[in-house]
């Protein structure tokens, strides 16, 4: 039998080993107990793609605040994200909420698309659970009364008289290159609000609406309203669509080379994507957009599309706002003293949080929307998405007409 | 009616009543979309397992009752046990001139399949379109708990009454298997000539079948409604309740009373269970539950052809033998 004599250094470290064995309980009580926070996103189904993005950003956000030392109110404890699926329907969403009230949120961000926002806000009304709404932009989800649901970002009302007005000074310092209008839409929530307001609208400001063509979504083909759009020659196209069928859109005219002078976004699914930059390069050059998108003065903004840059990653808004979301709740709890869902309503309400990504004004919460929510006016330009207004946080000049 | 055919269907619902008082919300909210689904499938079941007309677009029936519930209630105020009352019948009234237009036209089989496909999608279209739909933006029911509002602070309350209109549809369905009726229906089902040769009204009997079936699928679509307060054309007029009442059926069995109940829990249960346990095992991979759940449905329709109702029955042959 061999005998292992125990030398002094092996009983020092075996006794230190013991005792911190021994004091860990101590330390493990120290810590406070995580303050767990709901994500929801569509990540299974058509919106798959837009939930992996939101998620990306949440987790980033949940990172950020715990490597910053947690909620220091609630002695520095951590913040633990509960992931739901929302499978991109109202349904599945509403669903999950029940799910994440059984998990024990303190609150909810996200659902991405308008109608899973709807049903799942409604669902957490039930449970006077705050729910803070990522990307959905129906304003009905901030006038209906639930006192349990804010919106960070702008919501459609805002952002299409931003879109007219801003259209409206880019026509005219151009001097008023644009006159005729297509407009295309998917047939869903977003596409038709937007088709029937800028037709209103747009025809009060001189331009002319040759047509408005609505698609479904998804579309797997769109050669004949590219050949539509061949026979109306509109100078500007206006295309409110997801991803896939504002890509397809594209790289259609493309094809066809039926080139207006300027096809300008609004909310579009693509536009403001770097997927479509970069897989599409000759499609997406000089394609201008209204839509949310982070601050590119705000250095936080700038180290986190770098780290999702690093990664591999493609850079959307969808990831900016949900950071901003997250931080905006861990906020709220924070300043709320507990993880107590009234007093997070109530500190949320109340919030004029600044440390958020997006390029607003002060935060104020009416009705549970912040007012100081805006969009912005993106465009593609040598490979890369630049904002081109409003001018106090444009990093580039707008290039427009495209061809003159 | 025979009592074994039932006894079991009305034991199963009456575990799910107990239910609530032991299972978490969630548990119950996987109660409240599977019953669901099976009171929509159950009426699915009365035209397509009973009389063999075999139907791609209970959408519509299940659309109808939705939208008649919320619109009564949005747009003019009316109570929403009216609206229910209403929804039913106007479901009732789409299958009748659904039916009226393609059993006429001697429709059958598979043109009988894509022309309800067709209506479905035409009314989806519709209401996508329409004002007092609320368009795409869809309608969002007032969150007001209470039972005249047709509205339950607590899950369980809703789930007694999904179960209740469950266990009256399968009693119902019961009744007529063994009723004058139900021998039309089966008599049509086998061969429409044979049972038009011994006097059987064939194009009575069908337009009875569907009017009812429409008029139970509609219930399942105005209580959906109620659950989730918000409708859109997509969920209303989509074709995912046509699929999902067929495969229950299918799955739990056609032609049987226990089948449609069977199949929805099966279809729904299945997929949970596959989302749970992978979830534990393999982390947060969003849907490999829907890979696992197609898997099984597959094995299930290559293993049951005749559905779980068949095999069961098969077992419990055996086991007595």
């Amino acid at each position: 039998m061999t005998v292992y004599p125990i030398n002094r250094r092996a009983l020092l470290g075996a006794a230190a080993s013991g005792a911190a064995l021994l004091a860990m309980p101590t330390v493990l009580r120290a810590q406070s107990a995580a303050v767990k926070i709901g994500l929801l996103q569509p990540l299974t189904g058509a919106l798959a793609q837009d939930g992996e993005l939101g998620r990306l950003g949440a987790e980033a956000a949940v990172a950020k605040i715990n490597s910053d030392g947690g909620l220091p109110a609630l002695g520095g404890a951590k913040i633990e994200l509960v992931v739901a699926d929302a499978r991109s329907n109202p349904e599945a969403g509403a669903q999950e909420v029940e799910k994440l009230q059984g998990e024990g949120v303190v609150a909810i961000v996200g659902g991405f698309a308008s109608p899973i926002c709807l049903a799942a806000s409604q669902a957490a009304a039930r449970y006077d659970l705050p729910y803070v709404v990522d990307v959905g932009v129906a304003d009905s989800i901030v006038t209906r009364g639930l006192a349990n649901t804010f919106r960070l970002a702008p919501g459609f009302g805002t952002v299409t008289s931003a879109a007219v007005e801003n259209l409206i000074r880019l026509n005219d310092a151009a001097g008023k290159p644009c006159k005729t209008v297509v407009l295309v839409h998917e047939d869903g929530l977003f596409g038709s609000g937007l088709a029937r307001l800028m037709a209103t609208e747009l025809p009060k400001h001189g331009f002319e609406v040759l047509e408005t063509i609505p698609h479904p979504t998804p579309a797997r083909d769109m050669n004949n309203i590219a050949l539509r759009l061949r026979s109306l020659r509109p100078d500007l196209l206006i295309p409110s669509s997801y991803y896939g069928e504002f890509v397809l859109l594209s790289r259609t005219m493309r094809q066809q080379r039926i080139r207006p002078k300027g096809i300008y976004a609004v909310l579009n699914g693509a536009a403001s994507n770097y997927r479509f930059v970069k897989e599409f390069p000759d499609a997406a050059l000089g394609v201008m957009d209204c839509n949310h998108w982070h601050d590119p003065k705000n250095p936080e903004a700038v180290a986190l599309k770098a780290q999702v840059d690093a990664a591999g990653k493609f850079w959307a808004y969808n990831i900016p706002l949900n950071y901003s979301c997250v931080k905006l709740v861990a906020d709220a709890v924070n300043r709320a003293g507990a993880a107590d869902r009234a007093k997070v309503i109530a500190a949320l309400a109340a919030s004029d949080y600044s440390g958020h990504i997006m390029p607003y004004g002060a935060t104020r919460f009416v009705g549970g929307q912040n007012q100081g929510a805006r969009p912005v006016n993106t465009q593609v330009q040598d490979g890369d998405i630049k904002v081109i207004f409003p001018t106090e946080v444009a990093d580039a000049r707008p290039v427009f007409p495209i061809q003159g | 009616m025979n009592p074994r055919e039932v006894l079991p269907g009305l034991v199963l619902l009456a575990v799910i009543a107990v239910l609530p008082l032991v299972a978490s919300n969630v548990v119950l909210n996987f109660l409240l979309s599977s019953l669901i689904v099976a009171l929509a499938a159950q009426g699915w079941n009365l035209l397509g397992g009973y009389a063999g007309q075999l139907s791609f677009g209970h959408a519509a029936f299940f659309g109808t009752g939705a939208y008649a519930t919320a619109v009564l209630q949005i747009r003019y105020g009316v109570n929403a046990w009216v609206g229910l009352a209403v929804g039913i019948a106007l479901g009732a009234a789409v299958g009748w001139v659904i039916g009226a237009l393609s059993f006429r036209a001697r429709l059958r089989g598979s043109y009988f399949a894509l022309v309800t496909l067709a209506f479905a999608e035409v009314l989806r279209i519709l209401a996508n379109a329409a004002d007092f739909t609320g368009g795409a933006s869809g309608l969002l029911i007032r969150l007001s708990p209470g039972v005249e509002n047709l509205q339950f602070a607590s899950r369980a309350a809703f789930l007694w009454l999904l179960a209740s209109a469950v266990a009256a549809v399968l009693l119902l369905t019961a009744w007529i298997a063994h009723h004058r009726f139900g021998a039309h229906l089966v008599a049509v089902r086998e061969n429409e000539d044979a049972a038009r040769a011994l006097g059987v009204d064939v194009l009575r009997t069908k337009l009875r079948a569907i009017a009812l079936s429409g008029g139970v699928t509609a219930a399942a679509g105005c209580l959906y409604a109620q659950n989730f307060l918000y409708l859109d054309a997509n969920i209303a007029y989509g074709t995912w309740i046509s699929i999902e009442v067929l495969i229950a059926c299918v799955l739990g069995g056609t032609g049987t009373v226990l089948g449609p109940v069977v199949g929805a829990l099966a279809l729904h249960g299945v997929g949970e269970l596959a989302k749970l346990a992978l979830g534990r095992v393999a982390g947060p991979v969003p849907g490999v539950d829907l890979v696992v759940f197609g898997a099984l449905l597959i094995l299930a329709v290559a293993f049951l052809p005749r559905g779980m109702m068949a095999g069961l029955q098969r077992l419990t042959r055996g086991l007595a033998r």
